[in-house]
C-alpha cells in the first residue's frame, strides 16, 4: 500500500506578510500587497506600461536567519530559506533525530536568481570586462541554488530536486514531493516554491508579452482583480511558500500536528501554445479530474478551489469554463478564491502559497476573499467567489496551477483522517 | 620583509570584510585555507575583490602561489610594480586547487 502523505508545517514570505500568521491575517482581511514598483531603483519605471507589483517589503535576510546561508544566494533563494525555516520550526521536526537521507528538498522556481543575473549581464555588456563577472554568478543563477542551499542549511541528504514549469512550478513540486513520499523514497520533503524577479528586464519582458495589468497604475491595490469584468492582465509578485510534507506514519510516530492530507496530484501538458491556454478548457478540466481520481474523491466532494486565477482576460475565463465542465451543478456550490488578487502572481511560488491557503482553509475553516471582485464578469462568474472572507467547513480542497509552456497541475488536499 | 602599508591594509580589510573579523587580527603568515578557513571558492571570491580593489587581472597560472596573506600582499605589490611575475609558492603541498574541483 502506498504511503499517505500529510502537511505538518507551513512557512511563507509574501507581499502581505512574512510568516504564516501575518500572511493569513492579512489575507482574511482582503489586504492588498500590490503597490508602485520600487525595486528597480535607481532605474525608473517611466518607460514601462505596467508600474505595479506585489513586492516583499523591508526584507533583509540576516534579520531572519542565524546562519550565513543567505549571504551568497539570490533574493528568491533567500525567501526560500526563510520560508523553509519557519515551516520546519512549525512542523516541530528535529533534524538531529532524523535520518538525513530520508529528508528531501523539492523546490519549484520559475525564474531563479534574476537579481544578480541581470546585474552581471548588464555590467558585462556595458563595460565589456569579462573578468569582472562575479565568481558566484553561475552558482547563484543555477536554478537549483535554492534547493541546494536549503539542504545545506539543514543537512537534508535525501532527494534534492528543482522543478521549473513557470507559474505551475511549485504545484508540481508539491506533486513530486507527494510521489516521492508515497513511493517510499523519503519520509519528509521540504517542499518549496520561490521566485523574486521583479527586475527591470524580466518585468519588461512580461510587459512586452502584454501579460501585465496596465490600467491601474494609479491605483495599484486595484490592479489584480481575477474574475472581475475590468481585469486587464496579471500583476507580478514575489515570495516563497514552504510546506513540510511527510508520510502519515512518520508524522504519527513523532506525534506531529497535522494540517491536512495531500491526497492527489495530476500533471498534464496541453501541447498547444507557449503562453496561451486552450480556450475550451478541456485540458484543465481533464487535469482536475485526474487529480481528484488520484485522491480517490469525486467532484461532488470538493468544497473549495484555490484557483490559478491570474487576472488575465482569457486565463480566468478558461479556468471557470473548465470548472463548469467538470463540476457541473456543483460548480456554484464550491467556495473559490484567488490568492493572486492579494499578492499578485508570484510565479514559481504561486502553487506553494496557494497550497498554503488551501491547507489553511481545511485546517481553519476559513477562505480568504478574492480582492477586487467588484463587478463579476459573466463569462467567468461563480457563486462561490466572494470579496469577503468565508467561514465554511472544508473537507476537500483543490489547488490549480497552470504555466507557460502549456503545462497544467492540480493538487488535492483533504482533511486528515490519519 | 617590508611591505607597502597601503596595499597590505587594503588586502587585510578585504579579507576582514569577507570573514567578518577585525583586519588587525589577520596576519601575514596566515594560510588562507588552513588558518583562515577559506575554501577554494572563497579564495576565488577574495581574489575577485582584490582584482577590483587594485584594478588588476590575476591570470589563472598565478593563483597557484597565492596561499597565504603574505603571498597575496607580495603578489599585488609586484604586480603594481609592473613586474608581473608569479608569486612565490613556498608550500606547494598546501596549495588549494583553484580550479577543476567543483561539480559542473
Amino acid at each position: 500500500m502506498r504511503a499517505r502523505v500529510v502537511v505538518t508545517g507551513l512557512g511563507v514570505v509574501s507581499p502581505i506578510g512574512i510568516g504564516v500568521s501575518e500572511f493569513w491575517k492579512a489575507a482574511l482581511s482582503g489586504q492588498s500587497g500590490i503597490s508602485a514598483i520600487t525595486s528597480f531603483d535607481p532605474f525608473s519605471t517611466d518607460g514601462y506600461r505596467s508600474k505595479v507589483a506585489g513586492q516583499v517589503r523591508d526584507f533583509a535576510v540576516e534579520r531572519f536567519l542565524d546562519s550565513a546561508h543567505g549571504e551568497r544566494v539570490d533574493r528568491y533563494a533567500q525567501f526560500a530559506l526563510v520560508a523553509a525555516k519557519e515551516a520546519l520550526a512549525d512542523s516541530g521536526l528535529q533534524m538531529a533525530k532524523e535520518d538525513p537521507h530520508r529528508v528531501g528538498v523539492i523546490v519549484g522556481a520559475g525564474m531563479g536568481g534574476m537579481v544578480m543575473g541581470e546585474r552581471e549581464i548588464t555590467q558585462l555588456y556595458q563595460q565589456q570586462k569579462p573578468h569582472r563577472v562575479h565568481p558566484n554568478f553561475i552558482p547563484v543563477i543555477t536554478l537549483n541554488s535554492a534547493s541546494g542551499i536549503i539542504a545545506m542549511a539543514y543537512g537534508a541528504k535525501g532527494p534534492n530536486l528543482t522543478i521549473s514549469t513557470a507559474c505551475s512550478s511549485s504545484a508540481h513540486a508539491l506533486g513530486q514531493a507527494l510521489h516521492c513520499i508515497r513511493e517510499g523514497r523519503a519520509d519528509v520533503v521540504i517542499t518549496v516554491g520561490a521566485d523574486a524577479s521583479i527586475t527591470p528586464l524580466v518585468f519588461a519582458g512580461f510587459c512586452s508579452l502584454r501579460a501585465l495589468s496596465s490600467k491601474f497604475n494609479d491605483h495599484p491595490e486595484k490592479a489584480s482583480r481575477p474574475f472581475d469584468r475590468l481585469r486587464d492582465g496579471f500583476v507580478m509578485g514575489e515570495g516563497s511558500g514552504t510546506l513540510i510534507l511527510e508520510s502519515a506514519a512518520h508524522a504519527k510516530k513523532r506525534k506531529a500536528r497535522v494540517y491536512a492530507e495531500v491526497a492527489g496530484y495530476a500533471a498534464t501538458s496541453e501541447a498547444y501554445h507557449m503562453v496561451i491556454p486552450r480556450e475550451d478548457g478541456l485540458e484543465v478540466a481533464h487535469t482536475m479530474r485526474l487529480a481528484l481520481a488520484d485522491a480517490g474523491v469525486t467532484p461532488a466532494q470538493v468544497d473549495y478551489i484555490n484557483a490559478h486565477a491570474t487576472s488575465t482576460t482569457i486565463g480566468d475565463a478558461v479556468e471557470v469554463r473548465a470548472i463548469r465542465q467538470l463540476f457541473k451543478s456543483r460548480a456554484d456550490k464550491i467556495a473559490i478564491s484567488a490568492t493572486k488578487s492579494l499578492i499578485g502572481h508570484t510565479l514559481g511560488a504561486a502553487g506553494a502559497i496557494g497550497g498554503i491557503a488551501a491547507v489553511l482553509a481545511l485546517h481553519m475553516g476559513q477562505i480568504h476573499p478574492t480582492a477586487n471582485y467588484d463587478d463579476p464578469d459573466p463569462t467567468c462568474a461563480l457563486a462561490g467567489l466572494s470579496r469577503s472572507a468565508q467561514e465554511r467547513r472544508v473537507k476537500v480542497a483543490l489547488l490549480n496551477a497552470f504555466g507557460f509552456g502549456s503545462n497544467n497541475a492540480a493538487v488535492v488536499f483533504k482533511q486528515s483522517t490519519v | 620583509m617590508a611591505t607597502d602599508p597601503t596595499i597590505s591594509l587594503k588586502i587585510r580589510t578585504a579579507l576582514g570584510e569577507y570573514l567578518k573579523r577585525d583586519p588587525a587580527t589577520i596576519l601575514f603568515t596566515q594560510h588562507l585555507r588552513d588558518d583562515l578557513g577559506l575554501d577554494s571558492m572563497a579564495v576565488i571570491e577574495l581574489l575577485y575583490r582584490i582584482e577590483e580593489a587594485f584594478d588588476l587581472q590575476i591570470p589563472d597560472q598565478d593563483l597557484v602561489g597565492l596561499t597565504s596573506v603574505g603571498h597575496v600582499v607580495r603578489y599585488v605589490e609586484k604586480r603594481l610594480g609592473k613586474t608581473a611575475s608569479p608569486a612565490p609558492a613556498k608550500k606547494p603541498a598546501k596549495q588549494s586547487k583553484p580550479k577543476g574541483n567543483r561539480k559542473s
